[in-house]
């Protein structure tokens, strides 16, 4: 039987069609929910008409998308069909559960066309609308999107910005936006600056409205988030799993250095420090001034009947286990313990808690933080498990509009490796996967 | 709710700055003199309405603050606005207990309580009938009105500057919008948010229903109900006519919130995220036709924690006992509730609604009744379950662009029927039957068990032996204390936290299988169960548990299982 993370997923298939003009977070809110869906394996996806429209017409300027160009428009309206019949094929081959079509979908007949084709496949449509008159906010949206995007490859940013907001203004002569009586029979959210005003109408499944709730927390302000794990402990040099050891004399090192490392790359930035409730992660913050919180959802993966055992150990007492969790570690629960999936679903309100959040440095363990790092990178289910990421190591994650930078602190202090490589129970890294996992870290994963 | 306030005051500075919960632990709050304090609930009642004491921890918190505030939210005051028959007794005492859960101070004000209470003495026959318009015109009715209303204000005040409240609900009309500057006027002096939440009722199914709940309160006992409904919709009548809908010209923050969720506006949302979690919640809140059910998991040969069995022979029996009897309790109620309103309400509500017109979609909805294919699980007369009103209502509409595609199986209908279970083998060998039955059965991960850490299969004794200083921790705050490598039912309620919300959606019946520990953490938030409380809840397998829902409480019935003598 399998596990649900909500529970009307079965039979129940959304496309979330993006309503408004150019520069107001489409497609940041589009990436956002893909990556929060997938993350709790749901499965789903981002249709970028944009993508579609750049085979078509590489780098068009603003007269493109005068409505009345009627060759441009020929070429758009290719490329929404293209997007949308791909979705569909989506839907139908891979079973897919959550779709996104990210384009303007700024007319009223646009959106029709959308709904009939969604309902004839079984598709509930939910249009998700940002609206906004914020000018500050849609200028620095356009100054993300002229740096970011294709289309303005090698454009001086002045002539960028004005042929930017030349498209916008010719979207707006057309742009019907989502009105609570006109369309009163279609399930919608219209956002306007923000979350400041919002119309949430008929949302009729709990799904939806985690999407909602969660569009709703987002915020661009920007900020960092830092991860590390706890200094070596001493089950670690025992090369044992879990338990609830102190830190080992390297450790404790890496304890005292750690406040000094945070403040290199915080500065005078305040911060919040959050722990798991395990004695390892809170020696690693002891020496650290900011206020912290334990968090008994970032405690690490429970192994069950094989905590405090070693590798070698559980592959003598539990051969099959050992082979079994090999094949998928993803899923395979630990007799009486857990699955990366189950610490997935545990670490759920600690991701909404983040979303909302400014400055946080998260100390935890390995599992979790594999979690963590994968929802911000999204990394995909069937590597996550397998990250390499060392003890004695900060992370910091800076999320933009487009993706995640993630800059990596190396502290020179040694530590044993805790990295065990599929179908050995040995742990300890060679030398490709060092390389492997720093280049896992250096380049941050977007979702195309 | 006063009363030794320095003491206490000196205990909340003592866990400032790095509270976590751990340090509120620390704190004295569960002295033998605290809890005498409290009175005893019996294990049947609701404690929603219950205040609790000033260093209250509740179930669901995540930490606490000097001030007792969380969320960073300030001290917020939410207005119900509304005609009667909108359910908004229904939504301040939804909002208090979620609230009052994730551990903000919260109380309700319910003016309607208020008056019962005030005007004991004076017979309903002789009480100002225009009292229940919001602007009477004898002056006898304005006296009372405003004595009335006087007395809550003071106490809502109080509540805020006294006693450490962070959230007062005010439930009565405030269908005016001079009324409604006035509280925000009032209270934004004091420092305090004003959000409104206006629930406006156009669904005439939904007015009907009101009515007839409200022709049964305490109002009208011994009135026939003809009368009481001609009663009450005069006062619906009266308001009328008065009312004031909410719009952006008043420039409040405001909800406002149609036909029980079918559409949420939300007006200049300027408090963050504690509003929205409200509106989250409002999202999901339904009114339930069904009721929640919990029942313990069947035995394994030997039920040890780590253990992952299925069911013994005994197991099985009790499983096979626990559906029939389920199922025989659903479908009584089923059959007693599928009469219509009385005429009286039939012909009485058309006066309250604006009968909703039938918008092309209602019509295409009733043109369509067969069309389409079926994408539920079963058809209904296979169903062990009685169709209901809704079920013959329904309308299957697969791949028809006019209408929404049907719900199906997250227990969004009134006649659904979702059962939930733990990960554990044993708990969905225990839904085995209804899987059987073509009921949905939902394995839920968020229900695994408490976890024991190192106590797991230990005995009171064997714990208090090897393991004499974290039990004597442990008898301090069952709530609250995690042995090594233990979850606290506090983890387990912030763990659960997304399971209720789901909950709230369902408006059928839910059955939900699990661990004494996590029925204990479910019930917790039904019942409002205060944090002494819910480490002793009894659930065993003698018992099936029954929670049914109405507008100012929730209510418990207890059903014996006799799964030992059955064949």
């Amino acid at each position: 039987m399998p596990v649900y993370t909500v529970s009307n997923v079965q039979n129940l298939r959304i496309c979330v069609v993006m309503v408004g003009l150019p520069a107001r977070g489409k497609s940041f809110i589009s990436q956002k929910i893909v990556r929060y869906l997938s993350w709790l394996s749901i499965k789903s996806k981002c249709f970028n008409v944009g993508s579609y429209r750049r085979q078509g017409a590489p780098r068009p300027s603003a007269e493109f998308f005068d409505a009345s160009n009627e060759e441009a428009y020929k070429i758009r309206e290719q490329a929404v069909t293209q997007a949308v019949h791909d979705m569909m094929n989506w839907f139908a081959d891979e079973e897919g559960v959550v779709a996104i079509l990210d384009a303007t979908n700024s007319t009223r007949e646009r959106r029709k066309w959308v709904l009939k084709l969604c309902r004839e496949n079984s598709i509930e449509p939910m249009f998700l609308e940002s609206w906004c008159d914020d000018k500050d906010l849609i200028l620095r949206n356009i100054a993300d999107f002229k740096t970011s995007s294709p289309d303005y490859e090698g454009v001086d940013p002045d002539v960028a910005t004005a042929d930017f907001l030349e498209r916008i203004a010719n979207y707006e002569q057309v742009y019907q936006t989502l009105d609570a009586a006109e369309d009163r029979d279609l399930t919608f959210v219209r956002m306007m600056n923000i979350a400041q005003q919002v119309i949430i109408n008929k949302v009729e499944t709990y799904l939806e409205s985690r999407i909602v709730f969660y569009v709703m927390n987002l915020h661009i302000k920007p900020r960092y988030i830092w991860l590390s794990r706890h200094g070596e402990s001493i089950y670690n040099l025992e090369k044992k799993i879990g338990g609830d050891s102190s830190l080992s004399q390297r450790g404790l090192q890496y304890a005292e250095k750690l406040p000094e490392f945070v403040r290199e790359s915080a500065g005078d930035r305040d911060l919040t420090v959050w722990t798991s409730t395990l004695i390892r992660t809170q020696e690693t913050a002891q020496h650290l001034p900011y206020k912290q919180l334990q968090w008994k959802a970032l405690d690490e993966l429970d192994a069950g009947v094989c905590d405090g055992m070693t590798y070698e150990e559980i592959e003598e007492t539990f051969p099959e286990d050992f082979k079994a969790r090999d094949e998928d570690k993803y899923e395979y629960r630990y007799r009486g313990g857990e699955s990366y999936r189950d610490v997935v679903i545990r670490l759920e309100p600690i991701i909404m808690e983040l979303e909302r959040q400014e400055n946080i440095l998260i100390i935890t363990h390995q599992a979790v933080l594999r979690c963590i790092y994968a929802y911000f990178m999204n990394v995909p289910q069937e590597e996550s498990p397998w990250m390499s990421i060392p003890l004695h190591t900060l992370i910091r994650l800076e999320p933009r509009a487009y993706a995640t930078h993630v800059t990596k602190i190396k502290a020179n202090i040694p530590a044993v490796s805790t990295y065990k490589g599929r179908g050995t129970s040995q742990v300890g890294e060679n030398e490709a996967i060092a390389n492997k996992s720093l280049d896992a870290l250096a380049n941050p994963a977007t979702s195309d | 709710m006063s009363g030794n306030g320095s003491e206490v005051n000196m205990d909340l500075e003592s866990t400032t700055v790095n509270a976590g919960n751990h340090m509120a632990r620390t704190r004295r709050r569960w002295s033998s003199t605290s809890k005498d304090k409290r009175p005893k609930l019996t294990d049947m009642t609701d404690g929603v309405h219950e205040d609790g004491e000033l260093d209250y921890i509740s179930p669901g918190q995540l930490y606490s603050t000097e001030s007792g505030r969380l969320f960073h939210a300030g001290k917020i005051l939410i207005v119900l606005v509304g005609l009667p028959a909108t359910s908004k007794t229904l939504l301040s005492v939804a909002i208090t207990r979620y609230t009052k859960w994730l551990g903000v101070r919260t109380s309700s004000f319910h003016v309607s309580e208020y008056r019962r209470k005030m005007m004991a003495s004076v017979d309903y026959h002789n009480f100002p009938n225009d009292y229940f318009s919001a602007k009477p015109k004898t002056s006898e009715g304005r006296t009372k009105r405003k004595e009335i209303i006087d007395q809550v204000l003071a106490d809502m005040l109080k509540f805020f500057s006294e006693d450490k409240g962070q959230l007062a609900v005010y439930d009565a009309l405030n269908i005016l919008v001079e009324e409604r500057l006035q509280l925000d006027k009032l209270f934004s002096q004091m420092n305090t948010k004003v959000l409104f939440i206006e629930s406006v009722m156009t669904d005439s199914e939904m007015i009907k229903h009101n009515v007839d709940m409200a022709s049964r309160s305490a109002d009208y006992v011994g009135w026939s109900q003809e009368d009481a409904v001609a009663d009450y919709m005069h006062r619906l009548q009266v308001n009328k006519e008065l009312y004031e809908e909410m719009t952006p010209k008043e420039q409040l923050t405001y909800v406002k919130y149609t036909n029980f969720g079918e559409k949420l506006v939300v007006n200049n949302n300027r408090f963050g995220y504690l509003v929205n979690k409200i509106v989250f919640f409002l999202m999901n809140l339904r009114d339930k036709k069904g009721c929640v059910y919990f029942a313990r998991c069947g035995t394994s040969d030997n039920d040890k924690y780590v253990d992952d069995e299925m069911l013994n022979q005994e197991g099985n029996k009790y499983s096979a006992t626990l559906t029939d009897l389920i199922l025989k309790l659903v479908n009584e109620r089923r059959a007693a509730q599928s009469s219509p309103f009385p005429p009286s309400i039939e012909h009485a509500a058309g006066v309250g609604a604006t009968a909703r017109s039938l918008t092309p979609t209602n019509s295409a909805l009733v043109n369509n009744i067969s069309s389409g294919l079926s994408s539920r699980s079963m058809s209904p007369s296979l169903s062990p379950l009685l169709a209901t009103h809704a079920s013959l209502r329904r309308t299957e509409s697969t791949g028809n662009a006019s209408m929404r595609q049907p719900v199906s199986g997250d227990g969004g209908d009134e006649d659904s029927f979702v059962v939930w279970t733990a990960p554990r083998k044993r708990t969905h060998d225990t839904a085995r039957f209804f899987d059987e039955k073509g009921i949905n059965v939902r394995q839920r991960s968020q229900l695994q068990q408490l976890h024991p850490g190192v106590v797991a299969d230990m005995t009171e004794d064997e714990i208090k032996q090897k393991y004499p200083a974290e039990f004597k921790e442990w008898i301090k705050d069952p709530y609250h204390y995690r042995f090594p490598r233990s979850e606290s039912y506090h983890d387990l309620a912030v763990r659960m936290e997304p399971l209720l919300l789901e909950m709230e959606r369902m408006r059928g019946d839910i059955l939900v299988i699990g661990h004494e520990s996590a029925l204990r953490v479910l019930y917790g938030y039904l019942m409002a169960c205060s944090c002494t409380d819910i480490p002793s809840l009894k659930f065993t397998r003698d018992e099936l548990i029954e929670i049914s829902f109405s507008p100012f409480e929730n209510r418990v019935r207890r059903v014996p299982i006799n799964y030992e003598n059955s064949s």
